[in-house]
């Protein structure tokens, strides 16, 4: 009953009309359909590129308390790239972005080999690894706060059950603070990372783990040369959630040290909110704002290539 | 999968299930702490510290958080915003999932020209921070006159929320075979109906995924919650945000806790138990 | 033959019809809960009693997160009626959307006698009034641990900068950490402000708010870093980041001597039911001149021109009201502030010692000229420039190896760039 069989209009009233009424009808919402489709399609990436553009010239203008479109040129882009903060938070932003996605890719790993090893309780255990990721990070920075202050935290705990002189001050300390934000964002993300990583090696050829168990290698090896590497899209897809999570970090620095002590746990995107907001100067912060997309596309830029490439290849062998 | 039960055998695996458990700990002992909290007396926290056990119980702090704790003017508890927030949820979530959907549709089986090229713009949409979003979202609410209630809120969380559904769905129909589409387009079967009778149906592993993400994210975000609503529209987020932004005020740790606790409940309930669906949607292969 | 009543009365219903503006004003402020929220709840009601329908819409969040509400608003095209702002930012968003003018209605009310020079100007910034000042608190107040000061025997408040040294020397001697201290950056900054004020008044209206190089560079304010990196070392490190009224109830029972607060912590105080006298003592922070100082800190309501009759009248009426006698006893007692008023009588047993030891403090600083706007509560400039001075400050209150003189230099330039 193709459609391509009908052809032309038959003097056959009746069924005939309305079987051609049908295909006209069934075309036009094919195309009202694939309109809308595009339409949504476009929406988007209208609100891509056009808040980013808008942002990117609001960077070069005064813009103060709100968008006043008069051109000064890469102003904002000199004073930030020689204030301290901005210096401050992007060192900051290298330590705590590879150290938590580092962290993060790791624990979500051994968690899942561990719980790929068919453990009872699995489906317990699973949700409470996977249940941080359900909370808000403004939770996760209050609660971390609390526990990991020296002064009611674990280092009053220990002490007060006799451990006197047990230290565990790093929420106050200069140097140490940007890693009690690692720890945070590590246990609200492990889980996460430990689905996907799961989902990947649970999707495995079962003939895989056989061969490699016949080649009589131990566990650990069998994970480390063969399994883990075969998942590697998925961890490549994981890093690049982590990556956009460490970016975009700024609820949880808020919450768990307010930036301090100081400036010392100061991100970009604490940064951007500050210079836009509190101190009613748009046009810095969107400079500040182009200028993590841009150091954003400096990382993604290769991986896109190398996904390009990928492909390629793949076209090509069939 | 040799199971002897030999020491070395039992010993690895008490090993593993201690490191499970240890692991477990760290995990759960921060929702510990507010659970214990919720169940303290203010005068309890404020004169020994945020972390202890509690001398007296105190049963009303749930109450009052849900029903009577003055917040923002009004003494109702956070029982009408957790409405709002699931007002805004449920909708944003749905219609971007979908959206995600048809935009995954779109770019991965209709192929057109420049489609991947869009598939990175959209992608890189997900990178995009929120608070530089934040004056170009008023702007575009007031041209279009959504300036007040949910839906502009709506709006904003459907738009952003594609950007991730999108990344999800896409790299899930990637791997559809392109003869199953070929031969339904040989029936004759058009772009609506290739959607409904073949994509939809294999979709429920990650749409599950979109849900979750979505309801999750849009149910935690306070930026625009609190910029874009206003009054007794607004979502819990929102109204959170009253416990701790008092620079004249001894918090109320007690109540805090446990209006944390059911402000997270509908999130922690759904990744309870969509948690295996998650995983299955995950295992079909979603994030190549 | 119509009847002369029934003129009148059609004509009465005519004018009443023209005339009717229903009167409402929607207000806009962080303060959403614990005694802030109560006093603006009783604002609302005076103004209800008043005859203006009172929406106050509480943005919870901090003061950024309120203007990114107002922000938005405006950008939409409705501002609300009137809104929470303050300082010199009433200025700078004075100049993004249009204000209403209350010059007939402040000189109707005999206000501006009233009100003391320096806070009238900031309310007018451009030379008429488009905003009212709230309350005012004194930043610069001292409260010590009674338990604390008995242990090493003391009976009274420090009254210079060296007697504060010496008191926290014996302090530490003792075992007792001698500061409380939460390390907020608007808190450090806020210290700053007393430590520089309280050794020289002029200087710090000179280099704060007037932003004077030379003084920036000169000895007063190394004066003050130099001060402040002393103090720096009587604070327990552990308490960066934190709100200070976690310290509360540790310097109540003696583990802290002092603190440096605004009016506001002995309504917290009194909330956690401590007692003046006998719990804690509160005075005025040390000051090396011997005139009376007084660090300022005012709460405005900005009027926007809502293009809205409604609103206009509402408007009218607010303004009344927050210029009347029973807005400023109501909304101060609440909030442990000082009225803006002042003929206003603090004998009333609803204020605290420590409110009436502060209005004394206000009176005696205005007669002296030596009312400072406070830096760390963004009364002396606008926000991007107490944020340039804030990373300064709070950068070397926390980083020991920061000397004063590197500090001032980092002050100064900081300065420079935002001027």
């Amino acid at each position: 009953m193709s459609l391509l069989q009908d052809s032309g209009f038959d003097a056959v009233p009746g069924h005939r009309r309305a079987a051609v009424r049908r295909r006209w009808m069934a075309r036009a919402l094919e195309q009202l359909s694939k309109s809308f489709a595009y339409l949504v399609l476009a929406s988007v990436v209208i609100y891509v590129v056009g808040f980013t553009l808008w942002t990117m010239w609001i960077s070069v203008t005064e813009s103060t308390l709100l968008p006043n479109y008069g051109y000064v040129g890469f102003k904002h882009y000199q004073r930030l790239l020689q204030a301290r903060v901005w210096q401050v938070a992007y060192v900051n932003l290298a330590i705590y972005g590879t150290s938590f996605i580092a962290l993060t890719g790791v624990v979500g790993m051994i968690l899942a080999i561990l719980i790929d090893q068919k453990i009872r309780a699995e489906n317990v255990l699973r949700t409470i690894y996977l249940y941080p990721m359900a909370l808000s990070f403004v939770i996760t920075g209050t609660v971390w706060a609390w526990i990991l202050n020296p002064s009611i935290g674990v280092q009053h705990l220990a002490r007060t059950l006799g451990w006197v002189n047990f230290r565990f001050d790093w929420l106050i300390d200069r140097d140490m603070a940007i890693y009690t934000v690692v720890i945070a964002a590590v246990w609200q993300a492990s889980g996460f990372a430990m689905a996907l990583f799961l989902a990947g090696l649970r999707s495995l050829d079962n003939d895989l783990y056989k061969a490699a168990q016949i080649d009589g290698a131990s566990a650990s090896r069998m994970y480390v040369r063969i399994l883990v590497p075969a998942i590697w899209p998925i961890v490549i897809a994981v890093l690049i959630i982590l990556l956009q999570v460490a970016l975009k970090t700024y609820d949880l620095v808020r919450a768990l040290t307010a930036g301090g002590p100081g400036i010392a746990t100061t991100l970009p995107a604490n940064v951007v909110y500050d210079y836009m907001f509190q101190r009613g100067s748009m046009g810095a912060g969107s400079a500040a704002a182009v200028m993590l997309l841009a150091s954003l596309l400096i990382v993604i830029l290769p991986y896109a290539a190398i996904q390009k490439i990928r492909s390629r290849k793949r076209v090509d062998h069939g | 999968m040799d199971r002897t039960l030999s020491a070395g055998y039992l010993g690895r695996r008490f090993v593993l299930y201690a490191v499970l458990v240890a692991f477990a700990a760290f995990f759960l002992i921060p929702l510990a702490v507010v659970v214990i909290n919720s169940f303290r007396t203010l005068e309890e926290i404020t004169q020994t510290s945020v972390l202890g056990i509690p001398r007296a119980m105190r049963w009303d702090n749930w109450a009052q958080a849900w029903g009577s704790y003055c917040l923002a003017g009004s003494c109702t508890g956070i029982r009408p915003y957790m409405w709002n927030s699931v007002a805004l949820v449920v909708p944003a979530t749905i219609i971007s999932t979908l959206f995600g959907a048809m935009n995954g549709y779109l770019l991965s089986l209709w192929r057109f020209k420049g489609s991947n090229f869009i598939f990175g713009v959209v992608t890189f949409g997900v990178f995009l921070p929120a608070q530089m979003k934040l004056v170009p979202w008023a702007i575009t609410l007031r041209e279009l006159s959504l300036s007040n209630g949910l839906s502009g809120l709506i709006l904003i969380h459907v738009v952003q929320g594609m950007c991730f559904t999108t990344l999800f769905c896409r790299n899930y129909y990637v791997n559809v075979p392109a003869d199953l589409i070929k031969a339904a387009k040989v029936d004759g079967a058009d772009f609506l109906q290739i959607f409904c009778r073949i994509v939809l149906p294999l979709s429920p592993p990650i749409l599950i995924v979109t849900v979750i993400w979505q309801f999750t994210n849009i149910w935690n975000e306070f930026l625009y919650a609190i910029t874009f609503s206003e009054g007794s529209h607004r979502p819990v987020t929102a109204a959170l945000m009253a416990f701790s932004a008092n620079i004249a005020q001894a918090r109320e740790y007690g109540i805090e806790s446990a209006a944390v606790l059911l402000a997270a409940l509908p999130t922690l309930l759904v990744y309870l138990f969509g948690g295996k669906y998650f995983l299955r949607g995950l295992t079909a292969g979603a994030v190549k | 033959m119509i009847s002369r009543t029934a003129v009148a009365a059609a004509t009465f219903s005519l004018l009443a019809t023209v005339a009717y503006a229903e009167p409402r004003v929607s207000a806009i402020s962080q303060w959403s809960a614990g005694a802030e929220g109560a006093a603006m709840n009783a604002f609302g009601e005076l103004v209800g009693n008043a005859g203006a329908k009172w929406e106050h819409n509480a943005v919870s969040g901090f003061t950024t997160d309120m203007m990114n509400k107002l922000r938005a608003d405006i950008i939409a095209g409705r501002p609300p009626a009137v809104s929470q702002l303050k300082g010199p930012e009433i200025r700078a968003w004075s100049a993004i959307a249009p204000t209403v003018n209350l010059n007939s209605l402040v000189a109707e009310a005999g206000y501006e006698k009233l009100v003391s020079a320096d806070l009238a100007k900031i309310h007018k910034p451009n030379g008429n009034w488009i905003a009212l000042p709230l309350q005012v608190y004194r930043a610069n107040t001292l409260y010590a641990s009674k338990k604390a000061l008995d242990k090493i025997g003391a009976t009274a408040l420090p009254k210079t900068w060296d007697e504060f040294n010496a008191m926290s020397k014996k302090l530490a001697e003792a075992g007792i950490t001698p500061i409380a201290h939460g390390g907020l950056g608007w808190a450090d900054t806020a210290l700053f402000d007393v430590v520089l004020a309280g050794m020289s008044p002029a200087a710090y209206k000179k280099a704060i708010e007037q932003l004077d190089d030379k003084t920036l560079r000169g000895p007063e304010v190394l004066g003050a870093f130099t001060q402040l990196r002393q103090m720096s070392k009587w604070m327990n490190p552990a308490n960066a980041g934190q709100h200070w009224s976690v310290f509360l109830p540790a310097l109540m029972k003696g583990e802290y001597g002092l603190l440096i607060m605004g009016g506001w912590a002995s309504g917290v105080m009194k909330r956690g039911q401590f007692e003046e006298g006998k719990d804690f003592l509160c005075g005025s922070t040390p000051n090396n001149s011997d005139k009376p100082m007084f660090d300022l800190n005012a709460d405005g309501l900005i009027f926007w021109d809502t293009k809205n009759p409604d609103y206009a009248e509402g408007q009218k009426i607010t303004a009344k009201v927050a210029m009347g006698k029973e807005f400023a006893k109501t909304f101060t007692q609440i909030n442990g502030s000082l009225p803006v008023r002042s003929d206003i009588d603090l004998s009333d047993a609803a204020y605290q010692d420590c409110q009436r030891d502060a209005a004394k403090n206000l009176s005696g600083a205005i007669a002296a000229n030596q009312v400072v706007m406070s830096l760390g509560h963004n009364m002396a400039q606008t926000s991007a420039v107490t944020a340039s001075l804030r990373d300064v400050i709070t950068e070397f209150l926390h980083n020991d190896s920061i000397t004063p003189e590197v500090a001032q230099k980092r002050l100064a330039d900081a300065a420079d760039s935002a001027r």
